[in-house]
């Protein structure tokens, strides 16, 4: 795991930086730090705006994109969750995500493990091989992947869906797990074995135990990229009651120009929101180092 | 011993996931390279051999050429302020200041947003009727300064900046987990040898943890190339302005119908062919330029 929160870093002050003078430390620290603020609060100005104006009428909208609400307008929900389906489309989210994400873990991690511990002829070549598949643009296998799931009956359905899904999802989740298995120490797994487990009840019980942080940090990258993915969903699903929370707000905003109800769509969108935004507010740090997870070691 | 009974396991362990990856990655990949030489109008209809005509063509079609210039418009210059600016963050945030962890997290917590919902926020910013940024002109009383933003000339610019705004935070995450990596006693030594803050960044931590700046421009170079959600959900995709188009825009438009009902399935393909390449292209001159040592600590 990356170790950046380890260090602490509280550099001791040099006498010639005390020397300077308070005043003139504040206002160095001051401007130093203005920009970062300046950022920072726009971010979380930004993102809470969203959920205020939610709670808006569109009429307040236009008057005002400062104000808050007179009233707190939970009708904005209900009709977005009813009129507009977006309470169906998320569960075709939850649906096809949630089963996603296990079959990527289920698939990936006993490939990231024979390639982390078993050397055999061509495992550094097959490793190489799965790292490629990051740097292809899906974009070029979309045509002739749609070709065959069209020709198969298999497009327009959400187990269709789930299958893109994971397929896509290899390259990345296999890179990721086997730079954390390979920080993972071996000495258990001899232990297992020479107490006689199987090669098979070794890696249930040890590996994926022992490796369970990784695999957690794996499945929420995975559990936030396609909960937000609309792309493929708009590649592959074309019948309206199929569409994922993305992909109908998406189309949502698309017909805004028309319809004109703006707080409906940002009470879609934060519906869309919660569920990454909770899983960030409680696990950012387990996120926080799986990014760096694969590269920075 | 361990060592030869896990080799049983190899082969069901990594087959589920090679055939997935093999079959719905791989072979559409190289089915796309080779559709690009065919002339194909549409799934199910016949496809006819055309060698490098679609490629002839792209040369001369404006739309690709400003696609192109758009995709290499955010690659350079959007990744230019990108990392000009995670750099200086990151200096910042790795000098010891309080709230590092705070600045990170939140920096960082628009990459856990879907696209569409920043992009309505992106939106509402731009508005040029009751835009966030024109009122915000106004109320500081800077009316001269209001332009269009969401029109043709403005519109790559302002995609732009949101872009920045967006990935700015992932890639501090990434390069303050390598600053992080150096040893405190490094710094010690060049505080007490009498250098400032920005000397010490420049000229110890920069080149210290150079393998991770390689890293992350790598990252950048994909990330940039394969843009697509974010800016088609920018406005709703289509209808807007072709200046915002990327190569994998216009790829999608171009093979899906998506725009007029015509389905150019060899001409798409051959554009997902110019991203690879793009991709390979960049990604070789990124090695030569960053072959350095790595430091190990």
């Amino acid at each position: 795991m990356a170790n950046s929160d380890v260090v602490t870093n509280k550099p001791e002050r040099h006498p010639a930086v005390i020397r300077e003078g308070l005043v003139q430390q504040i206002v160095k620290q001051f401007f130093s730090y203005l920009p970062i603020v300046l950022w920072a609060t726009f971010t979380i100005f930004g993102m809470l705006w969203i959920v205020v104006t939610s709670f808006k009428t569109n009429r307040e909208l236009y008057s005002s994109v400062w104000a808050l609400p007179a009233v707190i307008q939970f009708q904005n929900y209900i009709k977005a969750w009813a009129v507009v389906k977006l309470g169906n489309y998320l569960i075709n989210s939850i649906f096809v995500v949630f089963i996603s994400v296990g079959v990527i873990l289920i698939v990936s991690a006993p490939i990231a493990y024979v390639l982390t511990r078993i050397k055999f002829f061509g495992s550094e070549l097959l490793s190489q091989f799965f790292t490629a598949g990051m740097g292809i643009p899906y974009q070029i296998l979309l045509i002739p992947l749609f070709g065959m799931f069209a020709a198969w009956h298999w497009a327009d359905s959400l187990p269709g869906l789930i299958v893109v899904y994971v397929s896509l999802s290899i390259p990345f989740t296999v890179y990721l797990l086997t730079g954390f298995f390979a920080s993972l120490p071996v000495e258990l797994e001899e232990a297992a074995a020479l107490d006689g487990a199987s090669p098979f009840q070794t890696f249930t019980t040890v590996m994926v135990p022992l490796a369970s942080p990784g695999l957690l940090t794996v499945a929420i990258f995975n559990f936030i990229g396609l909960w937000n993915e609309y792309m493929l969903a708009m590649i592959f699903i074309t019948t309206e009651s199929k569409r994922t929370l993305s992909l109908g707000l998406y189309s949502l905003q698309g017909s805004m120009q028309y319809t004109g109800d703006w707080v409906g769509l940002f009470a879609g969108i934060v519906m869309v929101m919660i569920p990454t935004a909770v899983l960030f507010i409680f696990l950012s740090d387990k996120m926080i180092s799986g990014i760096t997870l694969g590269g920075v070691k | 011993m361990l060592t030869k009974d896990r080799r049983k396991l190899i082969i069901p362990f990594m087959a589920p996931g090679l055939i997935l990856y093999l079959l719905f990655f791989i072979y559409p990949a190289l089915q796309g390279i080779y559709t690009s030489l065919f002339d194909w109008s549409g799934f199910g209809l016949p496809k006819k051999f055309i060698g490098l005509l679609n490629y002839q063509q792209l040369i001369t079609d404006d739309r690709f050429i400003t696609a192109l210039k758009t995709t290499l418009f955010i690659l350079l210059i959007g990744g230019f302020c990108v990392f000009v600016i995670a750099l200086s963050f990151t200096a910042l945030l790795n000098s010891g200041i309080a709230g590092k962890k705070f600045f990170r997290a939140v920096l960082f917590f628009p990459n856990v947003v879907a696209p569409i919902a920043l992009t309505t926020f992106w939106s509402m910013i731009y508005n040029g009727r009751f835009g966030v940024l024109n009122s915000f002109l106004i109320a500081i009383g800077l009316k001269s300064l209001i332009l269009p933003w969401t029109d043709p000339d403005h519109i790559l610019g302002a995609v732009t900046i949101a872009l920045i705004w967006l990935y700015t935070g992932y890639f501090m995450v990434i390069l303050l987990a390598g600053a992080d990596k150096i040893p405190q006693e490094i710094y010690d030594a060049a505080r007490v040898d009498g250098a400032n803050s920005l000397q010490v960044f420049i000229q110890i931590t920069l080149p210290l943890m150079w393998d991770i700046v390689g890293i992350a421009l790598v990252l950048w170079m994909i990330t940039a190339i394969k843009q697509f959600e974010f800016i088609y959900a920018f406005g709703s995709g289509i209808q807007v302005n072709p200046a915002t188009w990327t190569l994998p825009i216009y790829l999608v438009i171009e093979g899906f119908g998506m725009r007029d009902p015509v389905f150019r399935l060899g001409y798409a393909s051959a554009i997902g062919v110019v991203i690879l390449v793009i991709i390979v292209v960049f990604a070789t001159l990124l090695r030569r330029f960053l072959r350095r040592d790595v430091t190990q600590f």
